[in-house]
């Protein structure tokens, strides 16, 4: 499986780990992973430590994500980023929306 | 060597599948073959020859004339490798086959036409 | 009948034999199963009849005279084209290689003598099922084919379109060069010029998410917002927040669009830049030798909420013949060999490599062609020479109505007052309101350019109190602009006063403008004093109005100024 996900024990965090090249192939399988679940109070993050590579598509992914976890109230960190994928967040100047470390 | 001159097995189905077209088939085969008999006494190439047999071989197959087919089987693949020595052995072979199938298959159309008098009487 | 196929019937079958006996036997045969027969007795009469009346399906004697059964399919197989004619080899060959050249000659299956009148129908059955499947692949494709001609022309339209609307503006001034690959507007990437009525440049290079028409519906509302804001003297703050608002309003969530924005300034010697989601641009300093990187600072249009959106933007000193160099992502994540993309650092070298500025975009896709790149679809260019106007007020603007309807006779004064100052630019609504005077729009631009520079001056030296001697080199442009927007949102009291004055005159008329602010005034003599010096940073804007309006005259220690435009009546 290219992206997985996992709720931890509390429910309150959900975690999708994303694997290979983060591009429009994995549309589907990246909103399954959000939709699936309802979560009280809805912290995600996404784990891109197997990400090798993030392309606009994958941007427009992250967004859409944000807007089902509530927006500007929502709370979406994106985690492990390799420095080809930390470069393109940042153009983006994606640290204003996500939590990005 | 098969001596089946008729095979009654396939002029039975043959009767069946033509119905009343039966000795119409039956004419029509022995005229032709009059003309294949006619024309390996005729031919002078061994194309002429593979071509004729070839035809003659596949009428009389479909009409269960065994050994016919088979006698022009046999002239058909020598003349093909024009293996032409004594070929007038064969030639003769078949004349004597074909005189024979011609009795039985007139006697056979003999009695189309009797059975179809009485029936059609 | 025991088949399990449902038995085809109602087909012309043509059967090609030369024993008369067995073409009896088989058109007899073939009747009886429900079909319409053709015969022939040798090849040439069976491709005759074919050409005449086409049959479905044909019953092929292998050995006739005249023509044979494998020159007669051939032929019959090239008039059926693409259409599927089964042809089964009628044959009493039951050597391999007789059956293999009947599939040589194009038949599709044999039938052995004897004739075994079920295993014929059966036979038949069969290839009519392979005709009718036949038939429907090519019915299908064609479908499919005629659905992308649509398609195709459809995006041939849309394109047409696009290219009109992307193109309208200025692209062809002598001093933008640009390049974009045949289909890139297609894949998202806009590139828009104009010019401002004062002369000064606009240009955005855009580029949207996704591919093809949903990536190209976004262009409209951006080029109209562009190209209608930029006429009537907005700065880039007003278009930026109106391009963001229509953007987030008509994308979906998903999509956004990554733009570049900048006012090319030859006047005042500058460049205002905003970046949202684009690759690096280059400003290019040709004096100096020196290279800015001009780097994303924003977040791409279409994805904030108003209230969110950040449109300050970057203030760098930019002098006649310095060039702006601007890219989408399309150049630098060209695809090479091993997948390697072309990348920033080549990009780099090819800028430093650069010798003749003009060259420079073909110097890029040579690189990118050297690259062995995989031709990306979506790759845009521009390059920006900063140039003065042979004389200012260049662009002459075009007015619709018919002139009979124009106010001579009257006054109007505005205060701006600080939290207006902070949030509001009133120039576009001043200029509006001058250019319902028919007899000022012949000077318009010169009007705009002086408007512009007599407000500016009030409101950063005057109300700002900021010091123009800061703008003497490029570090104090940056810490000059720095300080601008920081007193600018700090502002609490202070204002700008506009009035104007328009007057009836016995052949025409006159306009008087006075532009009054706040602050501390200055010593009117010495700068009077000063000589005329274009080339210089500093007090440009007060330079370039003494240029275009000799008559200009200050007064109330600096902190009021006064210039006037007169027209002669028109015919």
């Amino acid at each position: 499986m290219a992206v997985t996900s996992h709720v931890s024990n509390d429910g309150n965090k959900l975690t999708i780990a994303i694997k290979g090249r983060f591009d429009f192939s994995k549309h589907q399988e990246f909103r399954e992973a959000y939709e699936k679940c309802s979560l009280k109070s809805p912290q995600v993050v996404v784990d891109l430590k197997e990400a090798t590579y993030l392309d606009s598509s994958a941007l427009g992914m992250l967004l859409l994500l944000r807007d089902h976890a509530g927006g500007d109230e929502s709370d979406v960190r994106v985690v492990n980023s390799n420095s080809d994928v930390r470069k393109v967040l940042a153009i983006s100047n994606f640290d204003k929306l996500f939590d990005i470390n | 060597m098969s001596e089946i001159h008729m095979d009654q097995q396939v002029i039975s189905s043959l009767r069946e599948v033509m119905e009343g077209g039966f000795a119409e088939l039956l004419d029509t085969f022995l005229l032709d073959s009059e003309e294949r008999i006619g024309q390996l006494h005729n031919a002078h190439e061994a194309r002429d020859l593979t071509l004729v047999a070839h035809s003659f071989k596949g009428s009389s197959s479909n009409m269960g004339a065994i050994r016919l087919a088979q006698l022009c089987g046999q002239l058909e693949e020598r003349a093909q490798k024009k293996q032409l020595a004594g070929i007038e052995e064969l030639v003769i072979k078949i004349d004597d086959e074909y005189q024979m199938v011609r009795q039985l298959y007139r006697a056979e159309r003999q009695r189309v036409a009797a059975s179809s008098f009485a029936s059609g009487g | 009948m025991n088949s399990p196929l449902p038995q085809a019937h109602g087909l012309t079958v043509l059967i090609a034999e030369d024993g008369a006996a067995d073409r009896l036997l088989l058109s007899s045969i073939v009747q009886r199963q429900g079909h319409k027969v053709l015969l022939a007795c040798n090849g040439a009469e069976a491709v005759e009849l074919f050409r005449q009346q086409r049959p479905q399906l044909v019953l092929m004697d292998g050995l006739m005279p005249v023509m044979d059964g494998f020159e007669a399919t051939r032929q019959i197989k090239a008039l059926a084209g693409e259409v599927l004619v089964p042809v089964i080899f009628l044959t009493s060959l039951n050597h391999a290689d007789a059956l293999t050249r009947t599939l040589e000659a194009g038949g599709d299956d044999v039938l052995i003598k004897p004739y075994n009148p079920l295993l014929l129908a059966a036979k038949i059955t069969v290839m009519d099922r392979l005709r009718r499947l036949q038939e429907t692949v090519l019915q299908q494709r064609d479908l499919i084919a005629r659905h992308n001609e649509y398609l195709l022309n459809e995006q041939r339209v849309a394109k047409a379109v696009f290219d009109r609307v992307a193109h309208s503006g200025c692209l062809s001034a002598p001093n933008i060069r640009y390049r974009q690959s045949p289909y890139a507007l297609f894949n998202g990437d806009l590139l828009l010029a104009a010019y401002t009525p004062s002369g000064d440049t606009h240009v955005l290079l855009a580029d949207f998410t996704g591919h093809g028409l949903p990536a190209a519906i976004g262009a409209m509302p951006l080029s109209e917002v562009f190209y209608s804001m930029t006429t009537k003297g907005y700065g880039l703050g007003e278009m930026l927040r109106e391009m963001n608002a229509k953007l987030k309003r008509i994308l979906p969530v998903d999509m956004f669009c990554c733009a570049t924005l900048v006012c090319v300034s030859a006047q005042r010697r500058s460049v205002e830049v905003w970046s949202g989601g684009m690759p690096d641009g280059y400003l290019q300093a040709r004096a100096a030798g020196q290279r800015t990187p001009l780097i994303s600072q924003h977040v791409p249009l279409g994805v904030l909420k108003a209230k969110a959106f950040d449109h300050s933007t970057q203030v760098l000193p930019m002098h006649p013949g310095d060039q702006l160099f601007l890219l989408t992502d399309g150049v630098t994540e060209t695809i090479g060999p091993d997948d390697q993309l072309f990348g920033v650092e080549r990009l780099q070298r090819v800028l430093d490599s650069n010798r003749e500025p003009q060259q420079l975009i073909d110097e890029v896709e040579q690189a990118l062609r050297d690259f062995q790149g995989r031709t990306r679809d979506d790759v845009s260019m521009v390059l920006i020479t900063s140039q003065l106007p042979e004389h200012p007020g260049m662009p002459v603007m075009l007015y619709t109505d018919s002139g009979q309807c124009s106010p001579l006779d009257w006054s109007a004064s505005f205060e701006f007052r600080a939290s207006t100052l902070q949030q509001f630019n009133p120039l576009p609504y001043l200029l509006h309101l001058l250019m319902e005077v028919h007899g000022l729009r012949a000077q318009g631009a010169v009007i705009h350019s002086v408007l512009s520079e007599l407000y500016s001056n009030a409101l950063e030296h005057g109300v700002l109190g900021l010091d123009s001697r800061l703008k003497r080199d490029a570090e104090g442009f940056t810490r000059y602009y720095r300080l601008r927007n920081q007193r600018l949102a700090e502002l609490q009291r202070g204002f700008v006063r506009v009035s104007m004055q328009v007057m009836p005159c016995p052949r025409g008329g006159r306009l008087t403008l006075d532009v009054e602010d706040s602050g501390q005034g200055f010593d009117v003599a010495k700068m009077m004093a000063r000589p005329l010096e274009l080339d210089r940073f500093s007090g440009r804007g007060l330079n370039l109005v003494r240029q275009l309006c000799p008559a200009a005259r200050w007064s109330e220690e600096g902190r009021k100024s006064t210039v006037e435009f007169s027209w002669e009546a028109l015919a």
